[in-house]
């Protein structure tokens, strides 16, 4: 599909979106961000991270969900399935695994009274246990937390009674994910920054391409295909029930540095990579609540993935973390080469930050009752409608 | 005697590269602050001496791509790393001035 540059496509492909400015109040009411805990990140499913982090039997990771207090042990258990758990001990509630990762393969022990836990969950061995009153060890497994994953994303449930189950949750966009090739990239490099903003300032501003030449024109602003106006314009934007996905084309003829000219070995004359297999592409997946993919294709084959989340800590602060994935490489060129896409990637996420955190002062001094938004910021407007839908609050 | 057979700090055809051995480090975290706290004239200097051998960098480290590395080696590949760090402040911003990004250290909290 050709992307095509006329103006004001999106709200007429969405009507119901209409176009008026939506309020401030979110990014800065503390009420808001009470009703976001509770009907949000408690109440929806979120990704607590990837299959392909704990490939083996007794595996784990650690999420903390910080809004909620919750810290979640996320497991492989001997029989390959992926089960979460609080990360809590069920005799006087300490912090079970002390580590972000690690393997449990064996059991799990307490480090307060040394209970330990299998890879499962259940509660294997006491000490003294015959001191205890009508005590039987099968009813104090881990607390589980329910766990179900779609295409190697591991979503949890804190509440444990869910509206919805992940598939219904997830609807339209599953089908999407399931065709990505995730599953063929391997970790690079995991970044997290604590930011002075709204957790949705940061979701928002990764959320649309229109401050793409303009915030980052000094690193990135040229690479992505404009009109005859230099304006980015979507190739396809896809609003789903409590999702959305956009994509853009890269700028076939943008003129690369002489480094990224020498590592990509590009036509030193033309310097450009006219050739459609190195055309690029992007593709955008915002997963309600707090979760974008940022898949990078050259040729239609996928090379790299970013994902996004913004975890609240306050109303005022976020921590965002970030993490790279590519093939793994096969030659000291392609190491090169991906390490310098990761250093452009952080180096124009660092600006990002910057801004996130003077939106947000903006924000708060109240100047503003309300944003505007335009064509290009369509997926901004869903994602609050979603969200307003969620808390049941609607502010105009 | 002990400096004729002492390993040289870089692999033999990179000798002319060693006043630059300040540049090879282990650490996303060290390359960052060597390059925040370098005064300009100084990476430039390191970018103008390494572009030049960059593909005969990359040949000689296919050879031993994958492995442990020898030490000469390995401050090559470390070398390496530290143009791919510097090449956006020289090729794209130019000068630190059109940088508007927050501090670069406090992308590294994990």
């Amino acid at each position: 599909m050709k992307t095509s540059m006329q103006e004001k496509q999106w709200a007429e492909k969405y009507p119901d979106l209409g176009t008026a400015p939506l309020p401030a109040e979110p990014y800065i009411s503390d009420e808001f961000f009470a009703l976001e805990r509770d009907l949000v990140f408690y109440r929806n499913w979120i990704i607590a991270g990837r299959v392909d982090e704990i490939p083996e039997a007794g595996d784990y990771f650690v999420r903390d969900v910080a809004i909620c207090k919750a810290s979640i042990l996320v497991v492989r258990g001997s029989d390959g399935v992926v089960r979460s758990f609080h990360n809590v001990c069920s005799h006087r509630s300490n912090k079970l695994a002390l580590d972000k990762r690690g393997s449990c393969a064996g059991g799990m022990y307490c480090h307060f009274h040394n209970w330990l836990y299998s890879d499962k969950g259940a509660l294997l061995r006491v000490p003294d246990e015959e001191n205890f009153f009508d005590f039987d060890k099968r009813d104090h497994g881990l607390k589980p937390v329910l766990t179900d994953t779609c295409a190697g994303f591991v979503f949890i449930h804190l509440h444990p009674e869910p509206a919805e189950t992940l598939h219904d949750y997830l609807g339209g966009i599953s089908d999407r994910l399931n065709d990505q090739h995730f599953h063929e990239m391997a970790l690079m490099q995991t970044y997290g920054v604590t930011e002075s903003a709204n957790w949705k300032v940061g979701l928002d501003a990764q959320n649309e391409l229109y401050h793409f030449p303009f915030q980052h024109r000094w690193i990135s602003g040229d690479s992505l295909l404009m009109n005859d106006k230099k304006q980015c314009r979507y190739r396809d934007v896809t609003l789903y029930n409590y999702h959305s996905a956009w994509s853009c084309e890269y700028d076939p003829v943008s003129k690369p540095t002489p480094l990224k000219a020498a590592l990509f070995k590009m036509n030193k004359k033309t310097r450009t990579s006219r050739l459609p297999r190195m055309i690029g592409d992007t593709e955008l997946f915002t997963l309600f609540p707090n979760f974008e993919i940022v898949v990078m294709r050259v040729g239609g084959v996928m090379t790299s993935y970013l994902t996004y989340q913004f975890w609240p800590l306050t109303v005022d602060s976020t921590l965002w973390e970030i993490r790279i994935h590519f093939r793994k490489p096969q030659t000291a060129r392609e190491l090169l080469q991906q390490e310098y896409y990761k250093c452009i990637t952080r180096d124009t996420l660092q600006e990002d930050t910057a801004s996130h955190e003077t939106v947000h002062k903006g924000l708060v001094s109240r100047a503003n009752s309300h944003m505007i938004l335009q064509d290009n910021e369509i997926a901004i407007r869903h994602f609050h409608k979603v969200l307003q839908d969620r808390v049941g609050l609607h502010l105009n | 005697m002990e400096s004729a057979s002492a390993e040289p700090a870089l692999p033999l055809p990179f000798e002319d590269l060693a006043p630059f051995l300040d540049w090879a480090l282990e650490t996303e975290r060290a390359r960052i602050e060597k390059k925040v706290t370098a005064s300009m004239g100084e990476v430039r200097s390191f970018y103008d001496a390494m572009m030049p051998r960059l593909k005969e960098i990359l040949d000689y480290l296919e050879s031993c791509f994958d492995q442990e590395m020898p030490p000469p080696d390995r401050r090559l590949f470390l070398l390496s790393l530290s143009l791919v760090e510097v090449s956006s402040l020289v090729e794209l911003y130019r000068q630190r001035e059109s940088i508007e990004a927050c501090d670069p250290l406090r992308f590294l909290q994990f």
